[in-house]
């Protein structure tokens, strides 16, 4: 049986492959999606377990993904095995590249913090001169996010912030507990605003490609999906020089096998994406692809404080607990000194502070514990890293995965601007902490590595120059017409907020737009 | 279960009233009983844990660390009961050398300034003489690990020690009245081939 030759292949499953194919095979356009990961059904893969009953006692295989903080013994094997998939980087330059390879990707495990970009991200460089702009505006996208927030069902509340554009919410009607009325009025004072969380309730267990978008897309009749499928390159047709598929491998038996299709839309995630590319040799007549890498600086638990009149049980029941969000609130309508653009936090109230806030052991520990259970207030922020050329990824042809293809080199490190405005946040957040009576424990500012916050972006930019970026403002390869990348490689610019929400509007888009050039036959 | 019922299944199928109605019916075979679920130990319910990592000396350090960082109170084992210094040879002789090097000097540490200052072993100290060479451990928490290598070891056995005893079997075998602790804990992912 000879294989069929699709319209349009999508190379991954997550959050762009999925909302690609959940658009295209409305229009009738008949897809097939590769994806280098196995199926999974979350529901029955998950188990109920002791923690006494993990061979590591939950601390975990210490031997196992040194670059996946965010890994625990519970939850290992989520995430990409780094023996079999590995990368380099510089010793004194760590990223952290942590990576999910199941049918669904990232989107099974997200934090489902769901937010729309403002044009102070889209066209940063007209507020502060540095780098470029995207090629769109917030108006541009904004059609697009009012259709995805309805299908991952995001509740929040409107505030009518200009740097946190509102959404299509599932209204939040929660209330403030007492102890962050309390916050929220010091921050007032300020100028600060907090709003409620804006995030994906999805459906049943899931937010996620998997249960929103796939099944959907399988229903038209139009999607083929073949799982286990690690794909090596993508290939061109030498006599056109356009794409017509691309080559993987089964990954249980290295079986090699290539896909046919018209076009070709890539989504297997930033970096993943940026790798097929590099190691195809094609859509770099810019030479910006794999540059520009960048993301959120992290600093969780940034502050640690505690309230003194929750101590003891000596509150309300209710008075301390919940959390928010602090969108941007720098290089607004104001320049800070020593930093561009901005910071967002968020935060909670009513937790106990981890143990290693307190400078005591043993049994004055416990007590110590114990006389501040509930009574804690902490904070994360997440930082707008500067895309810089200078941070990018080549191939390392010397180190091969286990399927035999070449892995990423990656060199990326935080620069003055970062590490001022971190330090920045921090004493913001500490001082609106004591404003409030609060003790702060702990604080600090340094952030994680490069990496940690799972928000890498930027490789695969897009553009208004074909000498300066890898894509138009389609998501469309400038060298190769039929030939798209859907997922967060496209961002110009990442702002503070999660990407989850712009990378589905974009591929929503991307996918669109397409669908529209193959009706009228122009790819 | 799923056997019986296709067996029943079976018997209901349109194939058979043919047959059946040429013998008398048989007596339906009484219910067999259902087999008891089985129940399976982890090996610390079992057996003992057999160490490895750690030298004579630095063990009996690391077990004087550990009471004082996670001493037995009424009703609740400690560190010592819930066999942390044994854990604790087995989880860093599966760690990398850095994290390896960290817990051999650290200790190393510890029983000298022990002998140096009180001459005799960290294992031997009364509570007052630990409690000043746990001095690290009342310093403020900092996000960069301490310089000195025996504070950067009290930190992180402080951390270690904590939820290796809160996550052992003889702590929630306690915490459940002496019964088998059931349920609990967190989702675990199961591998997926």
């Amino acid at each position: 049986m000879a294989a069929t030759n699709y319209d349009v292949l999508i190379i991954g499953s997550g959050a762009s492959g999925g909302m690609a194919a959940y658009t295209l095979t409305k229009k009738g356009i008949k897809c097939l999606m590769l994806d280098a990961g196995p199926p999974v059904d979350v529901q029955n893969n998950q188990v109920s377990k002791p923690a006494w009953e993990l061979p590591y006692r939950g601390l975990g295989n210490p031997a196992r993904l040194p670059h996946v903080v965010q890994a625990n013994e519970y939850n290992a094997n989520q995430w990409v095995d780094e023996k079999q998939v590995p990368y380099t980087h510089d010793p004194n330059s760590p990223f952290n590249w942590v990576r999910v390879r199941y049918v669904g990707g990232k989107s099974l495990f997200w934090s489902r913090m769901s937010f729309r970009l403002s044009d102070y991200e889209f066209k940063a460089k007209d507020y502060d001169g540095f780098g470029d702009n995207w090629p769109i505006s917030l108006a541009d996208l904004a059609p697009y996010y009012d259709q995805v927030e309805p299908i991952f069902r995001v509740r929040g509340r409107k505030e009518g912030l200009k740097q946190l554009p509102d959404g299509n919410f599932i209204e939040d009607t929660t209330s403030w507990s007492p102890a962050v009325q309390k916050f929220i009025g010091e921050a007032s004072k300020r100028n600060i605003a907090v709003t409620k969380m804006r995030s994906s309730l999805g459906r049943g267990q899931l937010a996620s490609s998997l249960n929103l978008l796939l099944p959907d897309a399988l229903a038209t009749g139009n999607l083929t999906i073949i799982p286990d499928a690690v794909v090596r390159d993508i290939t061109v047709d030498k006599n056109t020089g356009r794409v017509n598929g691309a080559n993987f491998l089964d990954r249980h038996s290295s079986r090699e096998m290539h896909a046919k299709a018209k076009v070709v839309v890539l989504g297997a995630s930033c970096l993943e994406s940026t790798r097929i590319l590099l190691n195809s040799g094609i859509a770099n007549s810019s030479g910006a692809l794999g540059h520009y890498l960048h993301d959120q600086f992290y600093i969780t638990q940034c502050v640690q404080a505690v309230m003194p009149e929750v101590r003891d049980k000596t509150a309300p029941a209710g008075y301390a607990s919940g959390g928010g969000y602090i969108p941007r609130f720098r290089n607004l309508q104001t320049k800070e000194k020593d930093f561009l653009r901005g910071y967002a936090f968020d935060f909670s109230a009513g937790s106990t502070p981890d143990a290693k806030f307190f400078p005591l052991y043993g049994k004055a520990l416990d007590d110590a514990l114990e006389a501040h259970r509930g009574t804690g207030f902490s904070g994360t922020c997440m930082g707008s890293v500067l895309p810089r050329f200078e941070n990018h990824v080549r191939i390392n042809k010397d180190v091969t995965d286990a399927w035999g293809i070449p892995v990423l080199h990656i060199q990326a490190r935080y620069g003055s601007n970062e590490f001022n405005m971190a330090k920045d946040a921090i004493n913001t957040m500490a001082e609106l902490c004591r404003a409030c009576g609060w003790e702060v424990l702990a604080r600090h500012d340094q952030p994680l590595p490069p990496g940690y916050s799972i928000h890498e972006v930027g490789t695969c930019r897009m553009g208004d120059s074909p000498k300066t970026s890898v894509l138009n403002k389609w998501n469309q390869s400038w060298d190769i017409k039929n030939l798209f990348v859907v997922d967060g490689s496209s961002f110009v610019t990442a702002g503070s907020q999660n990407p989850t929400m712009t990378i589905l509007s974009l591929s929503m888009r991307a996918s669109e737009y397409l669908a529209e050039q193959m009706r009228k036959n122009e790819l | 279960m799923r056997r019986r019922r296709f067996i029943q299944a079976l018997a209901a199928a349109p194939a058979a009233p043919a047959l059946l109605a040429q013998q008398p019916a048989p007596a339906p075979a009484p219910e067999a009983p259902e087999a008891a679920p089985l129940d399976f130990s982890i090996a610390d319910e079992g057996a003992d844990p057999v160490s490895k990592f750690f030298s004579a000396r630095q063990f009996a350090t690391l077990k004087r660390l550990c009471d004082l960082l996670m001493p037995a109170a009424p009703g609740s084992p400690g560190a010592l009961e819930a066999r942390v210094p044994e854990f604790m040879d087995f989880l860093i002789g599966d760690a990398p050398v850095q994290r390896q090097q960290l817990w051999l000097s650290g200790l190393d540490g510890l029983e000298y300034q022990s002998q140096t200052r009180f001459r005799k072993a960290f294992a031997d100290t009364d509570a007052t003489q630990a409690d000043t060479l746990l001095a690290p451990l009342r310093q403020p928490w900092s996000f960069e690990p301490p310089n000195d290598p025996g504070a950067r070891l009290l930190a992180a056995a402080k951390q270690d020690v904590r939820t290796a005893t809160f996550n052992s079997f003889e702590r929630n075998m306690a915490a459940s009245g002496g019964k088998r602790p059931r349920g609990g804990g967190g989702l675990y992912w199961l591998p997926v081939e």
